[in-house]
């Protein structure tokens, strides 16, 4: 201690562990550890679990637990440096949580209510809850009550949320649904912001000028238009004004009036007929408008077909009118009916409706079939030929046709010509059917019967017209005719092969089949003859003899019995009838004469004598003349 | 359908007052252009594309869709074509016409003229040639013969025809004949079709090329109708 002031330093030694001593003695250390190693390895030592148990108090199990969780770290030693310590770290953020949601329950009182035990007695206790029943109903009704405002504002604004998303999607999808309905029908396409359609019929071959553009409207929520029993539609389409309402052409075939009065044709505009609703569904308005187009296109080719046309009997176009005269007495009205639907109602009273309905549907036909025509062309062939050409006309220039033969090649029948002529026939065919069945009607000895042939064209039909007595329609071939209906004229074919070409008058038809009629009654004789065995002595269609008929020709017969002993003669003309004579043959009639080789010769001459067929027994000329012959060919002559 | 030259022509020939103004200006301008000129100032604007065999169903069935005569199969056609050839003293001096007469309508013969192919620049939506169509009876082959023209080459073409209005499309596959009398003995070029969309209109009426590569437009993922040029093709 004899030197004072000597420095002692006290450090710490620097003894790093050696790791090894190299042969030259000289010693490799371990590196120092670096201040985080440090702070690694001391964290390692804190125990943190006897901490939490010490200053929680916890029970003592589950720090046993902790304990056994503890003893298995070490057998992970693949888990990273930390991991125990963030293990540890974890464990306590849980704890604290646990700790602080106890807390949170415990001062927010919401869920539970931590209140002093009483220390009274259990009577005392009771006798405080008997007292104040009042004050926890009060209590729990006012919780309640709570409750259910909350309960109630929640289910009034979760509705309120829903239907409006539900009417807000429900119109957006209607429209576009309806919108591509409407897109399946018809065309449509967007200009701006306007959705515009087009009804007309360009796309089908029209050339007609005026559109048929509509517009579609979307209909907000409040202008929808309701309809009882139905949604509110969401779409609307609103039609040109000229395109509103109803139109129908109307064909009337009539006699030609006394004084003709060409205002009826203003004066005939329906009322009342085929309103269209204003609230209908627009497939209905569109459909309703696109006939109203096609009605107009119709007309108005028919009525410049009519100004066009150099006919001899012109044509009378007064304004929705077209008349023309398809027969001397018979005219042709075609009539442009069109209501706005905004006239007034009534007035006219109930609407005469004696239109053709054939006509009008053939004209519609004979229109949609010019469309057709219009953008459908025959494939040329070669296919790099002209476009558009008929074959025929396509061969014109190669076969060298005549200017002639090419002005027969343009020619083209007008829509007016053509529905005349399928007037002028139909006129032609109910004629007919009118004459044919009075006389059948009228005639009951030989009988009338016409079978219609039920395939028939708009300007041809066939009818067959069969004449026979009745109860001898098996046994005899019965008279029949054939009569073709054309245009204007009716052509006749009877059973002999020869043809007669009646004009469009009745009274030519009613002649003709009177003429068969009586040429019937001598071709009943002759057969009854053959089957009886008679012999035919002459026969004669058109009879030149005896009384001159006022139409047509009498036709007669003269047949003779197996013995040759009498003559029968049979007339019978259109007009004037039936009639039946008998000749006897006298024996002796004359002298025997050298010349005179054969004795048949000697029974001619003797007088012919009239027979009453009224008197003969029989329902009609056939049996009379049955039982006349049967009679005759029996009985000697007197 | 347009009114075409053919109509006009005969309109003009009978003597007849055509239907409408626009018809007797055009038929007025048309047929004097063709005295004065000798020959008719006719054009012909044409696409051409391509099309494999196996989707020739889907296309035939887009244009059933798209074309006026949509009603019923697809029209048919099968056409024998020659193309004859007469040299001048120079290469350049080839004089070319084709000779086409249909398989199905044997009477039906057209003799065609068409001039050099105008590609033109990128406004030209189409190709342009001028081009004369001449129906003729079946000795036109003997005529052409006998005027020194030489057959260069033969095939046949079979397909369907579509119109749109004046446009004419045609889907056909083309033939090689192998025996040269023999028509039915016939062996494909290729596997695939030819698209072809052809207006034949009188001069100076560009709006067509408007119209068709608007058509052509709508054919467009299956078929790619498109300018070809036809001189490009031969150096390849």
């Amino acid at each position: 201690m004899a030197v004072a002031g000597v420095n002692v330093s006290v450090e710490a030694v620097l003894e790093n562990q050696i790791q090894e001593v190299s042969l030259d003695g000289q010693e490799i250390y371990v590196p120092p550890l670096s201040m985080s190693e440090n702070l690694t390895k001391q964290a390692h030592k804190i125990d943190f679990y006897r901490d939490e148990t010490e200053e929680k108090g916890k029970p003592a199990s589950e720090g046993e637990q902790d304990s056994g969780e503890k003893t298995l770290t070490p057998f992970q030693p693949s888990l990273w440096p930390w991991d125990s310590v963030r293990n540890k770290l974890k464990a306590a953020f849980t704890e604290v949580s646990v700790l602080l949601d106890v807390l949170n329950i415990v001062k927010e009182k919401h869920y539970m209510v931590l209140d002093q035990v009483s220390q009274g007695s259990q009577d005392s206790m009771e006798s405080r809850a008997e007292s104040r029943p009042g004050v926890h109903m009060l209590s729990k009704k006012r919780s309640l009550l709570s409750a259910a405002n909350i309960l109630m504002a929640g289910s009034e604004r979760l509705r309120r949320s829903q239907s409006q998303a539900e009417s807000t999607i429900k119109s957006q999808s209607d429209f576009h649904i309806e919108l591509l309905k409407l897109r399946q029908n018809w065309r449509l396409r967007k200009v701006g912001s306007a959705i515009l359609g087009d009804l007309s019929y360009k796309s089908a071959g029209s050339r007609f000028l005026q559109s048929g553009t509509f517009e579609v409207v979307k209909c907000s929520g409040e202008n929808s238009i309701e309809q009882e029993g139905s949604a509110p539609r969401m779409l609307e389409v609103v039609i040109p004004s000229e395109l509103e309402g109803v139109a129908y052409i109307q064909v009337e075939v009539k006699p030609v009036p006394d004084a003709m009065d060409l205002t009826s044709a203003i004066l005939k505009m329906p009322a009342g007929l085929g309103q269209v609703p204003t609230d209908a569904y627009w497939q209905q308005k569109l459909e309703v408008a696109q006939n109203v187009l096609f009605c107009k296109e119709l007309f108005a080719q028919l009525a410049r077909e009519a100004v066009h046309a150099k006919t001899s009997s012109p044509h009378l176009v007064v304004g929705n009118q077209i008349i023309t005269n398809v027969f001397p007495g018979i005219q042709l009205s075609i009539v442009l009916c069109h209501s706005t639907g905004k006239d007034k109602k009534g007035g006219s009273g109930p609407h005469k409706l004696e239109h053709n309905h054939v006509l009008e549907h053939s004209l519609h036909q004979l229109l949609r079939e010019v469309h057709y025509k219009a953008i459908n062309h025959p494939p040329p062939h070669p296919v790099i030929g002209t476009l558009g050409v008929s074959k025929r006309r396509r061969m014109a220039g190669p076969s060298g046709m005549s200017r002639s033969e090419l002005q027969q090649m343009m020619e083209s029948e007008s829509l007016l010509e053509q529905i005349i002529k399928q007037t002028r026939h139909e006129v032609l065919r109910l004629r007919t059917m009118k004459v044919l069945d009075r006389l059948s009607a009228r005639l009951s000895d030989p009988l009338v019967a016409c079978h219609w042939s039920c395939l028939n064209s708009s300007l041809q039909s066939v009818v067959k017209v069969m004449i026979s007595s009745y109860g001898y329609e098996y046994r005899m071939m019965s008279q029949s005719f054939i009569l073709m209906i054309g245009v204007g004229s009716i052509k006749a074919i009877t059973k002999e092969g020869r043809t007669f070409c009646l004009s469009f008058e009745g009274q030519d038809l009613e002649d003709l089949v009177m003429w068969q009629l009586s040429q019937h009654h001598t071709i009943v004789a002759q057969t009854l003859g053959k089957m009886m065995g008679w012999h035919l002595l002459s026969h004669s269609g058109n009879c030149g003899v005896g009384d001159m008929e006022t139409v047509g020709t009498a036709s007669s017969i003269m047949l003779a019995p197996p013995g040759h002993n009498r003559v029968l003669s049979v007339k019978s003309g259109p007009s004037r009838g039936m009639k039946v004579c008998v000749k006897s043959l006298q024996k002796e009639g004359l002298p025997s004469l050298s010349a005179v080789t054969d004795p048949k010769w000697k029974v001619v001459g003797g007088d012919f004598q009239d027979i009453d067929l009224d008197k003969i027994d029989g329902r009609n000329v056939a049996a009379k003349l049955e039982l006349l012959m049967a009679t005759l060919s029996k009985a000697e002559p007197h | 359908m347009a009114l075409n030259f053919m109509d006009v022509f005969y309109r003009a020939y009978l003597g007849e007052p055509p239907n409408d103004a626009l018809s007797k200006s055009m038929a007025n301008s048309v047929v004097t252009q063709a005295i004065q000129g000798g020959i008719a100032p006719y054009q012909e604007y044409l696409l051409q594309g391509s099309i494999v065999d196996t989707s020739r169903d889907v296309l035939l069935h887009r244009l059933q869709g798209l074309c006026d005569n949509a009603e019923g199969m697809p029209q048919k056609f099968q056409d024998h074509e020659m193309v004859f050839m007469m040299r001048g003293n120079t290469p350049q001096q080839i004089i070319s016409f084709r000779v086409r007469h249909s398989l199905h309508q044997r009477q039906n013969w057209v003799l065609r003229y068409t001039g050099q192919t105008e590609i033109g620049d990128k406004n030209r939506q189409t190709l342009v040639r001028t081009c004369c169509d001449v129906a003729t009876s079946d000795n036109v082959v003997q005529f052409l013969n006998e005027m020194g023209f030489r057959l260069d080459n033969e095939f046949i073409a079979k397909g369907f025809f579509f119109h749109k209005g004046r446009m004419r499309v045609t889907v056909s596959k083309i033939y090689k004949i192998l025996q040269h009398d023999n028509l039915d003995n016939l062996e494909q070029l290729t596997m695939s079709h030819l698209v072809e969309l052809s207006v034949v209109a009188p001069v100076g009426q560009e709006q067509i090329g408007e119209d068709m590569k608007a058509f052509a437009e709508q054919l467009k993922p299956l078929v790619q109708l498109d300018k070809i040029d036809h001189r490009r093709l031969q150096t390849f």
